[in-house]
């Protein structure tokens, strides 16, 4: 049995929730691999065994979709990897699936507890929304995990790492049909997904002129800014920013919600951040039961006053 | 132009969610069933392309049981020429995938529209699992997307992990919408009428093994009591947060 994890980086470090998942998968066998399609040097690719790594593949090329290798799948069948362990993303939500049908895996998305071996492997996930969990019964030996963020706490280690290359034999699962026109990068130096800290704020806010506290405060935290789907609807922030039911899912460390009255659709988009922070001048609102802490007050006297005490 | 339209019907999004039989099935009493958010915007983009071009053909197609059937004319409705339902409880994403790949490889679709994620399972990846089948390129989640018929191309806005890329597409594809790719579309009464009469075909499912299922359901805990500080007394947040050694 071994296993292998997808990792991420952002700017040549490895992303907290690629941690999470090296841990994860250190909890099922002790075989680990890693592969990523950003270029590292041999020095990053060592001191991966702190997190967990026992060898790294490394490859050329990008998990694109003009680009996903058949060597990836190969290699796996060669390696004899049986469990593949993918932070959530975008990109990965894709990769995985992929190879869920070419490698005829298992596949169970938004994992929220290490895996039960019986008879069966039995793992948790969550469902509709965060609104639920179920436990899910696998039957098979090869499977594909997609874990939710922050559930579970990063363990260090102490391994030195194997490099092993892995060589493209060029033959791609489909032919090139897409062609990119642009890319833009949304501004900001936190990615909301990334985010431990998030600040998010409402139609309590009044108007779109009033955000520059709310971006202070972000500032002051180290936090990413969100906002709740009237706020983006209404064009007063952007729409990649908005949080929800039919928005973006996140699970922060800590979440500060500040004048919004927490409808059901916008908890769905937040109801597995740990600790819930909502500042609302109404005491009635739906958000302070299921909040951790409150603040009851008009966010235009508390906004600036949590900044200072910040500073 | 052939466009599919699949759609998922889900608890609507106030719904309070429950389980029966010692947790082990959901309890939908009580539960008002919609078409899923995210399908409900890809239908409304295909019915305002079609409302451009009326050469177009637009069907809908739901795995999913009887009780579904009204959902199917609801999408009629919105502007859908025909429907299909495929008779199987949609609880696993590769076997729902499945079955719509066995149905597009049946007819021909230049475009098949999603939703980003249903509400109820959130795989978010049948659009990705359906492309993988048929070997055709999948890409989600689109905030827009415009089609050009003569070229049989599309272009699209999709997220990416930090930011927005505009992309070329040669069909066939299979996408993921999300909003803002149109608004909603609630129908009208003539479209209501004119439901009645359009076509809604139940096929049976095709064989699959399923080897992933849902054992048992839990709600999550409860968050404990609240504590509530004082607007004058921030200092005490910022203590039990911690946020002091950022």
């Amino acid at each position: 049995m071994s296993v292998l994890v997808f990792l991420e980086f952002s700017n040549d470090n490895l992303k907290e929730t690629s941690k999470q998942a090296l841990t994860y998968a250190n909890s099922i066998d002790d075989n680990v691999y890693g592969v990523s399609d950003s270029d590292l040097d041999d020095n990053s690719m060592k001191s991966l065994g702190s997190f967990g790594v026992s060898t790294y593949l490394k490859f050329s090329g990008s998990f694109d979709e003009r680009n996903i290798l058949n060597c990836i799948v190969t290699s796996i069948k060669d390696l004899k990897i049986n469990f593949l362990i993918f932070p959530k993303s975008n990109t990965y939500l894709k990769v995985s699936s992929i190879l869920s049908i070419k490698l005829n895996f298992s596949l169970v998305t938004n994992v929220v507890s290490v895996p039960r071996f019986k008879k069966n492997i039995y793992v948790k996930s969550l469902i509709f929304s965060g609104k639920a969990e179920s436990e899910i019964e696998i039957n098979s030996d090869s499977c594909i995990f997609i874990l939710n963020k922050n559930i579970i706490n990063i363990s260090s280690f102490n391994k030195s790492v194997l490099i092993k290359e892995i060589i493209d034999n060029t033959n791609r699962l489909y032919p090139v049909k897409i062609f990119s026109i642009k890319k833009e990068k949304i501004e900001g130096d936190i990615l909301l997904n990334d985010a431990d800290i998030v600040v998010s704020a409402g139609r309590g806010l009044k108007g779109p002129e009033n955000w520059k506290m709310i971006e202070e405060l972000a500032k002051e935290l180290s936090a990413a800014t969100a906002c709740s789907k009237p706020v983006s609807d209404a064009g007063w922030r952007p729409h990649h920013e908005h949080v929800g039911q039919t928005g973006l899912k996140i699970s922060p460390t800590i979440y500060i919600a500040v004048g919004i009255s927490g409808a059901i659709q916008h908890l769905a988009g937040i109801n597995s951040s740990k600790i819930i922070v909502v500042i609302n001048n109404d005491a009635d609102a739906p958000f302070f039961k299921h909040a951790d802490y409150g603040i009851i007050g008009d966010a235009f006297d508390v906004i600036p006053k949590f900044i200072n005490a910040l500073k | 132009m052939n466009i599919l339209i699949c759609i998922s019907c889900v608890p609507d999004t106030t719904s309070k969610i429950s389980f029966k039989d010692n947790d082990t099935k959901f309890n939908s009493e009580g539960v008002q069933y919609i078409v899923g958010p995210y399908e409900d915007y890809a239908l409304a983009r295909a019915v305002e392309l079609k409302e451009k071009d009326n050469s177009i053909h637009i069907s809908v197609l739901n795995v999913g049981l009887k009780d579904n059937d009204p959902l199917l004319r609801k999408a009629l409705a919105v502007g859908a020429d025909d429907a299909f339902r495929i008779n199987a409880f949609p609880d696993n994403s590769i076997h729902v995938a499945n079955q719509i790949a066995s149905f597009i490889k049946e007819n021909s679709f230049d475009l098949v529209l999603m939703g980003k994620e249903s509400i109820d399972f959130n795989s978010a990846q049948v659009h990705y699992l359906t492309g993988s089948i048929l070997n055709i390129p999948s890409l989600s989640p689109v905030t827009e997307l415009n089609l050009n018929i003569k070229e049989k191309t599309i272009l699209i806005k999709k997220e990416i992990d930090d930011g927005i890329e505009t992309l070329e597409v040669v069909l066939p594809a299979v996408l993921g919408c999300q909003e803002p790719i149109a608004e909603w579309k609630i129908p009208n009464m003539r479209g209501i009428m004119n439901a009645r009469i359009k076509p809604l075909k139940v096929l049976e499912p095709c064989d699959n093994e399923v080897k992933v299922n849902f054992s048992k359901f839990s709600v999550p805990e409860k968050k404990e009591n609240i504590k509530i500080i004082d607007e004058n007394n921030i200092d005490e947040l910022i203590e039990e947060l911690k946020l002091k050694n950022l």
